[in-house]
């Protein structure tokens, strides 16, 4: 059996920025305009400030940050990863606003050396034409 | 300060009914739940026709693409009023994620309120044919455009980030929750209705079963099934003319909103935090505490999750609850121990959501659990679900202080 592809977000009208900057391999997250704070995903009003009117920004960050924790998947229920199993998800908390979690999967693979507060940067897969979804990687502690 | 709860032990379960817990029904769901509901109905003392209100929650709780159909892999409200009494004063729905909470919330309110005197709640689950959580989606829209494609998708992979943060934080053992699953197996075998009706699982069994999304393996998350379950509730001041002892509604509660996060994203400080507020409201609503409540039963629908309630309860501190459950401390058959799993739960019963809890807090103080009941079960407590999108109740034997006296306080 050939593998499935993976399934595509399909950006709307609050995460076509974030997507659009995916496809370039840069991570953003939304920055409410009335309060400055980051978040993700965005919504429709500010969970910081309460705007009604937050006119979200798709702020570019650096995509460093520490895992929380994370989990070896060994069955999928999703197309086309069956192929990549076993996969590694991490919960990031990203260096950016710590209150700002991610979860992907980490690239280094199932035996990659791994503990609570191991840095972490942002990397991307990409899954067709002008889709990527981000990922992490293991980094150098700085 | 926030006023006293004034539903208080003013509203009783007075009878039940519980559907054999199979994998897949010969029948159909809404079949099975009709019959459950008359049961639930005759169990009480009642007619359909006295039946004026309608109540439960619909959740269908997979991440796969099953169609939503009432009567087949849902029973809603209206439809089984429709063939219950067609003509009810109050049929609602709770759309939550603790359903036995929330619906159990509504059905109080709704005979505390005078808009119906016998409410009718009624769980009912479905295991659709075919992977339960398995999806060929080639696309994701809404909140699972930030997860799906990334590969984070389905409770399993949800439940496998919380723990693992418990267990790097605490040190929680493989062991740890080897007692729990064991402890639930072992209860849930010892039930007719049960899917593992007599079939206890041993901790070797257990340890040896492979890890599905590390460390949550297997038998760390309930099997799905096809069950119902319903019960009876009216006014505490009814339920004395009818045939069973009742057990009254003392409080209920949930959490807090927690932050929001993405889906399926249940970082661990999340549940605590907002589960230490389903805790406080649980206590003032029920006008009691944890050391006055005789029987507590957690929720298991995974695993871990008994840890969690165990802790945002009081019972044991934050962290604690892995070392809580080791050398028999939550054994049943144990005199002086503490047997929160005494229902069987989801684990050994089957993915029932939080009605095994419930059941077993109505069978115990209403002194009608038979071989298992125990002595001295004045109150009780169930919970359902996470301690942050969850709930639970307080239930009592005694009734709560009449409407026209308290009026004149
Ligand atoms: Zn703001």
């Amino acid at each position: 059996m050939t593998s499935a592809r993976r399934p595509l977000p399909v950006p709307d009208a609050l995460s076509a920025p974030f997507w659009e900057a995916a496809a370039r391999h840069v991570l953003t997250l939304s920055r409410c305009s009335d309060c400055g704070t980051l978040t993700h995903p965005p919504n429709v009003a500010c969970d910081a400030c309460g705007s009604t009117d937050p006119r979200f920004t798709a702020a570019p960050v650096d995509g460093r940050g520490v895992v929380r924790s994370w989990t070896v998947i060994r069955q999928s229920f999703l197309p086309g990863f069956a192929d990549l199993l076993p996969y590694v998800l991490v919960d990031v908390e990203l260096a950016e606003q710590p209150d700002v979690r991610l979860v992907g999967r980490l690239l280094d693979g199932p035996d990659a050396p791994l503990k609570t507060g191991s840095p972490v940067r942002v990397a991307f897969e990409d899954l067709a034409d002008g889709v990527a979804v981000p990922a992490f990687t293991l980094a150098e502690a700085s | 300060m926030s006023a006293r709860f004034r539903a208080r032990d003013r509203v009783a379960i007075v009878g039940y009914a519980q559907s054999p817990v199979v994998r897949h029904a010969d029948r159909s769901l809404g079949a099975l739940t009709l019959d459950t509901a008359r049961a639930a109905v005759a169990d009480a003392g009642l007619t359909p026709d006295q039946i004026d209100g309608f109540v439960t929650g619909t959740l269908l709780p997979t991440a796969g693409e099953h169609a939503v159909v009432d009567g087949v892999s849902v029973v809603s409200a209206d439809w089984l009023a429709a063939r219950l009494n067609p003509h009810p004063r109050y049929a609602a729905g709770f759309s939550g994620l603790g359903q036995i909470p929330g619906l159990m919330a509504m059905a109080v309110n709704a005979v505390a309120s005078g808009a119906a005197e016998h409410v009718l709640v009624h769980r009912a689950l479905h295991n659709p044919a075919g992977s339960y959580h398995g999806t060929s989606a080639g696309e994701f829209r809404g909140g699972l455009q930030w997860t799906a494609p990334q590969g984070f998708f389905g409770p399993l992979a949800m439940m496998g980030l919380t723990y693992n943060e418990y267990v790097q934080r605490y040190g929680a053992s493989r062991e740890a929750l080897a007692e729990v699953v064991v402890e639930a197996r072992k209860n849930g075998a010892r039930l007719p209705w049960s899917h593992w009706s007599g079939r206890p699982l041993s901790a070797e069994q257990y340890l040896a079963e492979p890890m599905l999304a590390d460390p949550i393996g297997r038998l760390d998350c309930d099997i799905p099934v096809d069950g119902a379950a319903a019960f009876v509730l009216t006014t505490a001041e009814r339920a004395r003319d009818l045939p069973h002892r009742p057990v009254h509604v003392s409080g209920y509660a949930s959490g807090a909103p927690p932050r929001r996060r993405l889906p399926a994203h249940w970082p661990l400080d999340d549940i605590m935090a907002a589960g230490a507020t389903t805790a406080d409201r649980l206590w003032a609503a029920a006008g009691m505490g944890l050391d006055e409540i005789d029987l507590v039963q957690v929720y298991d629908g995974f695993s871990p999750l008994v840890f969690l309630w165990l802790e945002a309860l009081g019972r044991c501190p934050v962290g604690e609850g892995h070392h809580y459950v080791r050398d028999g401390r939550i054994d049943s058959d144990r005199p002086g121990a503490d047997p929160v799993l005494l229902s069987g739960g989801s684990l050994g019963n089957g993915r029932m959501h939080g009605v095994p809890q419930l059941l077993e807090c109505y069978l115990q103080v209403s002194g009608r659990a038979g071989a298992r009941q125990r002595s001295g079960i004045a109150t009780a407590l169930s919970c359902h679900s996470s301690p942050h999108l969850g709930g639970a109740l307080v239930y009592s034997a005694e009734p709560g202080t009449s409407p026209v006296h308290e009026s004149r306080v």
